[in-house]
């Protein structure tokens, strides 16, 4: 895996994977995958689902970009709140987040994105909580067994987390690269203009 | 560095899992999330008068160089997004069409003239038109599209114009790639005169 990471180019055929899985047809929320299994079913939720993709590459990239490269804190944070609010679904008084605040989310951390602003470590933590909170809270299993219903929401939990620092730890060879550290912040104004389309859509519904 | 072989190598494996994904099965019938991001990536090639246009700011960003050449292609499609957001929520923008020919005729002939302003004054002239642009789109999309991978399509589809252009015009480095680089400036701005004189 380290490999990887030493050869950013080699980060372009995961893109390509990332970019297929967003055109995955079947993108429902609640959707299990047949044949996937329950833990690989919630694994690729966050993955089909596109405003779920556009908040965790938006807080890769964020977090990619902090010089030092520091995982630990966000950690402390987005590992727990995801655990939280997936576990929080498990109630069924929970029926998902309203979209626009998803949207309003994935917006606020590409624009921090966009801009390249050099965050506190107290702001850090607290957008990878409101993040973590965000997807988790809408990332439940409407129907299921307990030990189905688990399963899949650790799925889900292993996916947040890998995607958020596989995307953070690839972003951060951009550290020294001028061409790359411009690709992030234009990836960053694509993910503020979709989220801004978007939210018109959702208001003209 | 690794070889191209080798990177052919990683490539291909993932260019082929593309393929075989169910969602790329539905050949006749591209409806829901990849109907919508279809439907939003084709949108903004269906007029010659928008492509124009965005390979002109790619153009003009790679041309004045520096930091000019991430700031345009960031400005523009965040402003073109507003813009459409005006049209999807039926904002009125009088003048929408003369706006998009005239983004041709100004893009192309800055291109063309060589012309150097402060990067603010480049961002805002981009800035003008990507409403303008944004709006257009806005009024045309469909109720149906699915909003998410419409918007994606749409977004990435106008980004890629923009590399475009910008590839065009790191041409600028020889000196028979800056004449054809403002030879793209000059047929940019007949487009956009074309247009406005509708002869297009």
């Amino acid at each position: 895996m380290s490999r990887i990471f030493r050869h950013p180019h080699r980060v372009g055929p995961l893109l390509i994977l990332l970019v297929s899985l967003v055109l995955q047809s079947n993108a429902h929320a609640h959707l299990t995958v047949e044949g996937a299994g329950e833990v690989g079913s919630g694994a690729l939720h966050p993955l089909m689902t596109p405003v779920h993709v556009l908040i965790l590459l938006g807080l890769g990239l964020m977090l990619g970009q902090r010089v030092p490269l520091d995982l630990k804190t966000p950690l402390q944070v987005l590992a727990p709140a995801s655990a939280i609010a997936l576990l929080a679904t498990t109630t069924g008084k929970i029926g998902g987040v309203y979209p626009p605040i998803l949207i309003g989310i994935a917006m606020g951390i590409a624009i921090l994105v966009a801009l390249e602003l050099k965050i506190r470590a107290v702001v850090c933590r607290l957008i990878c909580g409101v993040a973590a909170i965000g997807i988790g809270l809408d990332s439940g299993l409407e129907t299921g067994t307990a030990v189905v219903v688990l399963k899949t929401l650790a799925g889900t939990w292993i996916s947040m987390n890998i995607v958020t620092y596989y995307t953070a730890i690839c972003a951060s060879h951009a550290v020294g690269k001028p061409w790359a550290k411009t690709g992030i912040r234009v990836i960053g104004s694509w993910i503020i203009a979709i989220s801004l389309l978007v939210l018109a859509f959702s208001l003209r519904k | 560095m690794t070889s191209p072989r080798n990177r052919i190598a990683w490539l291909m494996p993932c260019i082929l899992l593309v393929f075989v994904l169910p969602s790329t099965a539905d050949a006749h019938s591209v409806t829901g999330s990849v109907g919508g991001f279809l439907t939003g990536f084709k949108h903004p090639l269906t007029g010659l008068d928008h492509i124009v246009a965005m390979l002109a700011v790619g153009l003009w960003g790679a041309f004045l160089g520096g930091r000019a050449m991430w700031t345009l292609p960031v400005v523009f499609p965040v402003v073109m997004a507003f813009g459409g957001a005006m049209g999807v929520l039926g904002i009125p923008l009088p003048g929408v069409e003369i706006g998009i020919a005239l983004s041709g005729i100004v893009l192309g002939a800055v291109v063309a003239l060589a012309a150097k302003p402060p990067l603010w004054v480049a961002a805002v002239i981009v800035g003008i038109f990507a409403i303008f642009h944004g709006h257009a789109h806005g009024t045309e999309l469909p109720e149906a599209a699915n909003a998410m991978t419409f918007a994606i399509g749409f977004v990435v589809s106008t980004g890629l114009l923009h590399l475009s252009g910008i590839a065009f015009g790191l041409l600028v480095r020889w000196p028979w790639g800056r004449i054809a680089v403002r030879a793209g400036g000059v047929a940019i701005s007949l487009v956009g005169f074309a247009f406005l004189f509708k002869f297009l």
